[in-house]
């Protein structure tokens, strides 16, 4: 093979492979979600399925970012920028959990939950 | 249809950083967004963990199947994004189309189980935006990420005419007015289609013949199949186009907007929806 036909092969084959790499993480996506809504519904310990939620859910969103968001093959400036948006959200969120969490600023008006997840935390 | 694949997409070496201003641009927009939707999720989950007296049971109105179905077809949407991004990369402008229209399809089944959703919580299950906590932090939530994904369908529907614009200094307004045209078209027939399929959806569910359905909603689906006629014709293919590889900065940053949207609904399926069935 010479060189002139060497550079559309590999374009060609590089398009192809993308395009079946796409295909391949939608249909692990998918997987994904359908394993999370029947986890829910599964009698084992709630610590255990909560956790296996929080991961899967990173998974998921971790695929979408470095694949279909393309940051594996960009500049890593542009995973440091995203992620310290990403750092400061979680950040916030855990504060704010921990925060109202506290037996001194639960809200006056709150009541027990009596509802799933929310009844143990 | 050529095969250029000649830009460095991922790369940029007239700027600084080395990344295209666009996307530079969007990646910080979108990390300052995280902090905004970071502060909706943990404002809910807090009135979650703490509710006030008289707080309705989420469990009760919830629809786990219709949730997990918009998540499907985000999920969908997104891998049509990402195959739009790589199609135009290659200047694959009729695929672009296509794959541009399936996200916007898919989008718009996104929003319109999110309006059936709504209409079912407030007039069924009776929660409304100020009757509970709950409600509020729901709505506001789930609401604006709906907001994000409307400004999506609408920036995809703009870059898709846009794709239109004839090659060549000369297409001005006589292109313009052709684009508002188009656009209008488009978005009568949206709401005309949501109407008629909202409407057929309450339709079967109270059991309405498909004749007294039509003879009901006749304007509404005239104009959707009218308008999907004229959006084929304008759709075709008119010759040479400005439109190609070199927009392809527009497609992927429109396309970290959209997978962005996915990412947030990602997380708000977990926290706000499936941990209320543990």
């Amino acid at each position: 093979m010479d060189a002139t036909t060497a550079t559309p092969v590999v374009e060609a084959n590089s398009a192809h492979s993308k395009f079946h790499t796409f295909v391949q993480i939608a249909m692990v996506l998918s997987v994904i979600t359908g394993i999370e809504i029947v986890l829910v519904y599964l009698p084992f310990a709630k610590w255990l399925i909560v956790s296996a939620l929080v991961v899967l859910s990173a998974v998921k969103f971790l695929f979408v970012i470095f694949y279909f968001m393309h940051l594996r093959w960009d500049k890593v400036f542009c995973t440091i920028l995203f992620f310290i948006g990403l750092v400061l959200a979680i950040g916030t969120v855990a504060a704010l959990l921990a925060l109202f969490g506290s037996e001194a600023s639960t809200p006056l008006t709150s009541q027990i939950s009596h509802l799933g997840f929310f009844a143990n935390v | 249809m050529s095969h250029a694949g000649t830009i460095d997409h991922h790369h940029d070496a007239t700027t600084a950083t080395g990344i295209p201003n666009k996307k530079l641009f969007m990646w910080a927009f979108l990390a300052s967004d995280c902090m905004f939707f970071g502060a909706l999720i943990s404002t809910h989950l807090i009135y979650r963990l703490h509710p006030p007296p008289g707080s309705p049971s989420p469990r009760q109105i919830f629809s786990i199947e219709l949730t997990s179905f918009s998540t499907f077809i985000l999920l969908m949407s997104s891998l049509l994004m990402a195959l739009a991004v790589n199609a135009i990369q290659k200047n694959y402008l009729t695929s672009t189309r296509h794959n541009l229209l399936g996200t916007i399809f898919f989008g718009l089944i996104f929003l319109g189980c999110q309006v059936y959703e709504f209409t079912h919580f407030v007039h069924e299950k009776g929660l409304t935006l100020s009757n509970s906590l709950f409600g509020s932090t729901f709505y506001t939530l789930t609401g604006t990420h709906g907001c994000h994904v409307a400004i999506g369908v609408l920036w995809l529907i703009l870059t898709y005419i846009r794709s239109f614009k004839p090659a060549g200094a000369d297409a001005g307004r006589p292109w313009l007015a052709g684009a508002f045209f188009h656009f209008f078209i488009f978005a009568l027939t949206i709401v005309a289609g949501m109407a008629t399929v909202l409407s057929g959806v309450h339709a079967h569910l109270a059991r309405e013949p498909f004749r007294e359905f039509i003879s009901h909603n006749l304007l509404a689906v005239g104009t959707t199949i009218v308008g999907l006629a004229i959006l084929t014709y304008l759709g075709r293919s008119r010759g040479a186009v400005e439109f190609g590889e070199a927009n392809a900065i527009d497609v992927e940053s429109m396309g970290l907007y959209w997978h962005f949207v996915d990412i947030v609904w990602i997380v708000i399926f977990t926290a706000v929806y499936l941990l209320e069935y543990l």
